[in-house]
């Protein structure tokens, strides 16, 4: 089962999109259903353009993350973007 | 706690070139003439995202039946509903794949009847498995969702193993793998398709073995008939709770199904709008709360969970639709649903599962 490294380059999966920001709340749309992401899931999901690396994102999220750990946001990103691509919404 | 229509099923048409045994639409459909016009869908798309909606799904009869279907997806995608096409892909040639993606098509489910040519071209009543081998090739080469649809039977649940090997080379994101449900043309062939037990426990340990064999690959997804549950479905997730049907002609329904149930008038699209319809109608008020249960969902501790099951499967095996669905182990009616069962083991006795069933099929006609 894949897991992004550090070169890998997560973006939203064919047919997975943002919905128009509504009240501020963003839901991402994919095929059959929808989440309504808050918080760090948002954070990760929003820096993940096809562009950055995980490498990258990782170090971006730490400086929106000052006080945590980087191991443990790492491992977080990409227990997150793991089970995420399981679910065929993201790709890397 | 307001209710939102999450999902709109817009069955676009009930023309098709298919004539599946198991098809969902009504024995009774719309005709061509009846059609709601392009104007018409595009200002029910927009009413609907108003309403909350989040996806459309464009089915049918066969969507690319209708002309204007670009036009559809264009104008849903402007009402910014995420774009869902459920096709047969018969009439889908590239530049019109082409067209429709370019549109902003997020999403196409392609049916498949079966992986052996000869049997899904029985079940359709037509030839056209071979268009969507060729097809699904040309879908790949673009960036947008794909599904492959196959609608498992007694028929063909014994080469369950070679329908998944059939998804796999066409490469699609999901592949969903449903049995069949019995409304409409599927309860006229039910004696035919229903599956027996061991049929089902034996596809249940294939597909758990190609979940986890094409973990990240391909994902699938696998319906169960609900005959064989303990517990009813949480049909549509809940009468009038989750999603909203509206039918080629323009009537409003919680389902594909419940055109069945006598003595309730579905509004239309052409005289009300929307919001009227889904929050205000006695249809679409009808099953929901608690009021209208019987016992034993009355007082069950699952009336919240699956509220009572399907209303449409309750009317069509019992007569009442209010009655606790009969697949329910609780349900007092649960004896039409073991004599359904007991008549498929019976003949499994007696036959090898063959691709000539044991009745005649029942084609699903045109409207």
């Amino acid at each position: 089962m894949p897991r992004p490294d550090d070169n890998s380059q997560p973006r939203l999966a064919a047919g997975c999109r943002w919905s128009e920001p509504t009240n501020g709340e963003r839901i991402l749309l994919f095929p059959e259903g929808a989440i309504r992401l808050q918080g760090t899931g948002r954070d990760i999901l929003e820096h993940c353009d096809g562009q950055r690396t995980f490498a990258e994102i990782i170090r971006e999220l730490q400086a929106l993350y000052v006080l945590s750990d980087v191991s443990r946001i790492k491992k977080e990103a990409g227990d997150f973007l793991q089970q995420l691509q399981q679910k065929r919404i993201v790709d890397f | 706690m307001p209710f939102v229509p999450l999902a709109l099923i817009a069955e676009l048409t009930h023309r098709c070139p298919l004539h599946c045994v198991y098809c969902s639409n009504p024995l009774e459909m719309q005709k061509s003439a009846a059609e709601l016009s392009t104007a018409q869908w595009l200002r029910v798309f927009d009413e609907a995202a108003r309403l909350g909606s989040l996806h459309v799904h464009l089915t049918g009869g066969e969507p690319l039946a209708r002309a204007d279907l670009t036009e559809l997806i264009a104008g849903a995608r402007s009402a910014h509903l995420y774009t869902n096409l459920i096709t047969s892909g018969i009439g889908l040639a590239e530049k019109r794949l082409q067209e429709i993606v370019d549109a902003g098509l997020e999403h196409i489910q392609l049916s498949f009847q079966d992986s052996r040519e000869d049997a899904a071209n029985a079940v359709a009543g037509a030839r056209s498995h071979a268009l969507k081998l060729e097809l699904s090739r040309h879908i790949r080469q673009h960036r947008i969702a794909f599904t492959v649809n196959v609608v498992v039977h007694r028929q063909n649940l014994d080469h369950l193993d070679e329908i998944i090997a059939l998804a796999e080379e066409l490469r699609p994101d999901r592949l969903e793998i449903a049995n069949v449900q019995y409304y409409g043309w599927a309860l006229e062939n039910r004696e035919a398709l229903l599956p027996t037990r061991s049929q089902l426990e034996n596809s249940m340990r294939t597909i758990a073995a190609a979940q986890e064999r094409l973990q990240g690959r391909m994902r699938i997804d696998y319906v169960i008939p609900d005959y064989y549950g303990r517990f009813p479905k949480a049909c549509m997730g809940g009468w009038g709770r989750k999603l909203i049907l509206i039918d080629p002609a323009g009537r409003a329904l919680p389902c594909h199904a419940a055109g069945v149930i006598p003595g309730v008038h579905f509004d239309n699209v052409r005289q009300r709008s929307l919001d009227w319809i889904w929050n205000q109608s006695p249809a679409f008020n009808k099953f929901r709360g608690e009021e209208w249960m019987q016992e034993p969902c009355r007082s069950c501790d699952r009336r919240n969970d699956d509220f009572g099951g399907c209303r449409c499967q309750a009317f069509l095996l019992t007569g009442g639709a209010a009655a606790t669905d009969p697949v329910c182990t609780l349900a007092p009616s649960h004896d039409v649903v073991i004599a359904a069962v007991d008549r498929v083991a019976q003949q499994s006795l007696t036959t090898t599962s063959e691709v000539l069933p044991l009745t005649p099929w029942v084609y699903r006609k045109n409207p």
